[in-house]
């Protein structure tokens, strides 16, 4: 068998470790997932662009309503194509774990089936970024529980990532000893001479931000979840809107970073060099992990409220995101691929493809986030035309490129010939075309989202509609083909004997590593901060706030702070943590993730509202929320000391933004 | 520009393309690559300066002395309420923007039917956006956020009179 591998890969690829079934199921969930979700999501695409053209009579409500699915499914889809292409890249260097992997999988299909009954069923057409108050004002076409359905499958996906962010997070830190060595920064400091790998320090970063984007959308989609049974309830629109868009932005974002940190293992299987870590690479990660998180104000560039300096942290993050991309990754992977007698599979064409895509989308996306430009680019056709680049020309190749890289190994075929050599033509012909006329009616200033296109602009949606007709080609033949890949690869015993070769993945290690609490002067602070957060809850603190919704809410993400830190303090005794974390890790994850949210679903004021009228009552609210920070702290605590920090700090943002932002 | 860029990136990957199916030394490719990669780093470094501050300086927003014309709009579902709704040719308009019900845009078009900027509509804020109008004639407003199942068709303008 291993001959055969060979004959796919390039004769000096490192070594491709051997899957288990375990493995397999979680390849074989997210690829195919990926795949169908990105198809069905095309065809709606398809739907939009021939409406826009006048071609098919879908009336506005139903385009609206499709957009909303197209936008949350194709992200979804791409999503999670990325994390299994990571997932599995990883999981030969530290073992994360399986079980993680398929309860995150379960959470967002059960997320993207929510959304699908939303939208197609339940007719909700918010878009899919959910704008407030846009969600409630349906003007007639759906009703609340619609709105409900769809908010909840937004946060069953992001609950989803998040489990795959925290795993991640957990398993590398535990794996590699502290954060810094994790990610590469030890290496820097010349502290380290056997860094992590490459895809460890993308995963980490995409872990990182991954989760501080998980808990902002978290925050916004809760607040949402609590007006459609509190109609009364208001948010502040500026904060709403920072906060969308920072969970939307960097969750597209990072798709792409997920996806990058799989390519370090693909191209030198097919290129026959390896990609070490190196200090640049190390640099470029750092500088990653800062501009994803800060490059989103760039969405609020015409918002002149917004405080200038955002927008001009934003305008640098967005500049200076190219750097590591243009510099470090793309240049780097074409260094390896130039003079290495590359070998050309489908998976390693649609990797290379991907690559172009990658950079021609990120130029458009700088040219976007160029403020004067962006004046008069900002929500036309332009910005759907650059991420599309990215996301279909980048991000979906490369799901193709990874589920292919899997098939062509497991049935010893290498897939580029006759039939997959048209349909690759075909999807760079179809989609560069299909953006293009994104670009040219960009340019135009034609308005993006428009169910019926300006008079006279009927031409560049028809255009780009056969385009996209000829990727679909394409992307159908392609996938006809991994089809059949498959079915060779069962025949030929693949599903029984695994498809890698040489070496064997690491075991599972089930032991959180270290504690969020571990010296007694970090307990002390901890109980000291405790302390002071009681003092939000003595009866004069409370008489005081109680007219003003945000010091109200104030005083609640005290009194939640108060048992977060009693609840790290508990649970960092190494007896509870081993008996939680150890034994119970999967009720540690979910008691971390759902407790955070119910804390803030008890703070929609309808809730609250009659329960103040009895003293007795009211005290005895504040106390559960305290308990629910205690709850939440402790289940951290089960996660090891850098996942568990790290979580327990967002619960508390959470609480803190919550606060915020919703004014009434 | 864009365009061109863009065709140059291409010629890059099919050149790199046809360079992959030889047999180079990746020593000989990482001295030569990495000699590169410098001068490519540095022309990158040295264009971020200059790039943030025309960005800056050229950025919309309020600013300047003078006389204005203040004009303001209101978004709704689906409608543009603007006052006044007619301003003489060449004056300086600073347009104060906000929504009564949910977030809408206000993409500008001048009487050619070239976008000239936009601005975003909030309710509860109030944006404000300095421009010159420099035309005669009709500028027209369109919707430039996704606002609901009419977004399509939300319109208003502002009428540009000759001195």
């Amino acid at each position: 068998m291993a001959t055969d591998v060979v004959t796919v890969v390039h004769p000096g690829a490192p070594a491709i470790p051997r899957m288990r079934v375990s493995e397999r199921t979680v390849a074989i969930l997210y690829g195919g997932t990926a795949l169908a979700v990105i198809g069905l999501m095309g065809i709606a695409g398809l739907v939009l662009r021939f409406t826009q053209a006048d071609v098919l009579d879908v009336p506005p409500d139903w385009f609206y309503q499709v957009m909303t699915l197209h936008g949350a499914g194709m992200i979804t889809g791409t999503l999670v194509g990325m994390m299994g292409a990571l997932w599995l890249t990883v999981r030969s260097i530290v073992p994360l774990s399986t079980e993680r992997m398929v309860a995150a999988w379960c959470l967002i299909v059960t997320g993207v089936a929510a959304v699908i009954v939303a939208t197609l069923i339940g007719r909700f057409a918010g878009g899919w970024t959910f704008l407030y108050p846009l969600p409630f004002a349906a003007a007639g076409q759906w009703d609340t529980w619609a709105t409900s359905c769809f908010l909840v499958g937004m946060l069953l996906v992001g609950a989803g990532f998040m489990v795959f962010c925290v795993d991640v997070l957990a398993r590398t830190s535990a794996a590699y000893g502290s954060l810094l060595r994790t990610m590469g920064i030890d290496f820097l400091r010349n502290r380290d001479d056997s860094p992590p790998p490459p895809p460890v320090i993308a995963a980490v970063v995409v872990a990182i931000d991954g989760l501080i984007a998980s808990a902002v959308g978290t925050t916004v989609v809760v607040a949402e979840l609590g007006r459609t049974f509190d109609g009364s309830l208001t948010m502040d629109a500026l904060w709403a809107k920072n906060l969308t868009y920072f969970f939307g932005h960097s969750v597209a974002n990072l798709t792409i970073y997920l996806a990058a940190g799989a390519l370090y293992v693909l191209v030198p299987r097919y290129a026959g060099r390896p990609w070490k870590t190196t200090k640049p690479i190390v640099v470029g990660w750092m500088a990653t992990l800062v501009f994803v998180a800060t490059a989103y104000t760039h969405h609020l560039y015409m918002d002149f409220v917004q405080p200038t300096w955002t927008t001009y942290v934003s305008f640098t993050a967005s500049l200076g995101a190219a750097l590591p991309v243009v510099v470090i990754t793309v240049y780097t992977g074409l260094m390896l691929i130039w003079g290495s007698e590359y070998r050309w599979t489908l998976a390693s064409t649609l990797v290379y493809i991907g690559f172009a895509g990658w950079v021609i989308g990120g130029l458009a996306a700088v040219l976007d986030a160029f403020i004067p430009l962006n004046f008069r680019f900002h929500n036309t056709l332009w910005v759907v035309a650059h991420f599309h680049t990215y996301m279909l020309m980048g991000v979906v190749i490369w799901v193709l490129a990874w589920v292919a890289d899997q098939l062509e190994r497991a049935a010893r075929t290498v897939a580029l010939n006759d039939r997959t050599k048209p349909a690759i033509a075909a999807m760079i012909i179809g989609g560069f075309g299909l953006v293009g006329m994104w670009y040219v009616s960009g340019a135009l200033g034609l308005p993006r989202r428009y169910a019926v296109q300006p008079l006279g602009t009927d031409g560049y949606s028809l255009a780009g509609g056969l385009f996209a007709v000829v990727f679909a080609t394409g992307f159908l033949l392609v996938s006809l083909e991994l089809l059949g890949l498959a079915r060779s690869a069962v025949r030929q015993g693949a599903l029984a004997g695994g498809w890698g070769r040489d070496t064997e993945p690491l075991p599972v290690d089930e032991r959180p590593a270290g504690l969020p609490i571990e010296r007694p002067a970090y307990a002390i602070a901890a109980l000291v901060a405790a302390l002071l957060a009681l003092v939000a809850l003595v009866p004069q603190v409370t008489d005081a706030v109680v007219d003003n919704t945000r010091y109200h809410h104030l005083q609640h993400a005290a009194a939640f702070f108060l048992g977060v830190m009693l609840g790290l303090v508990l649970g960092s005794s190494p007896d509870t943590a081993r008996r939680l974390g150890q034994r119970l890790p999967g009720v540690a994850l979910t008691l971390a993730i759902a407790a955070p949210v119910a804390m803030m679903l008890l703070m929609t004021p309808d809730i609250y509202a009659s329960i103040e009228k009895n003293s007795a009552v009211h005290l005895a609210f504040h106390l559960g929320i305290v308990a629910l920070g205690i709850v939440t702290g402790f289940a951290a605590a089960g996660l090891g000391r850098v996942a568990g920090t790290f979580v327990a700090l967002l619960a508390i943002g959470m609480a803190l933004m919550y606060a915020a932002g919703v004014t009434g | 520009m864009f365009a061109v860029l863009s065709l140059v990136i291409a010629l890059v990957f099919v050149v790199a393309a046809a360079m992959s199916e030889e047999s180079v030394a990746y020593v000989q490719v990482q001295r030569v690559g990495y000699w590169l990669r410098k001068r490519w780093l540095a022309v990158l470094v040295a264009l971020v300066p200059p790039v943030l501050g025309l960005g800056i300086l050229a950025a919309p927003g309020t600013g300047g002395t003078g006389d204005r014309v203040e004009v303001d709009v209101v978004g709704r579902q689906f409608s543009f309420s603007v006052d006044p709704d007619s301003v003489p040719v060449g004056a300086r308009v600073r347009f104060s923007v906000t929504s009564v019900d949910v977030n809408h845009g206000m993409g500008i078009v001048d009487p050619n039917g070239q976008l000239v900027g936009s601005v975003q509509m909030m309710p509860g804020y109030t944006n404000r956006l300095d421009m010159t109008v420099t035309q005669p004639g009709r500028y027209r407003f369109l919707c430039f956020e996704y606002c609901g199942l009419a977004h399509h068709a939300m319109e208003g303008g502002l009428t540009v009179t000759p001195r």
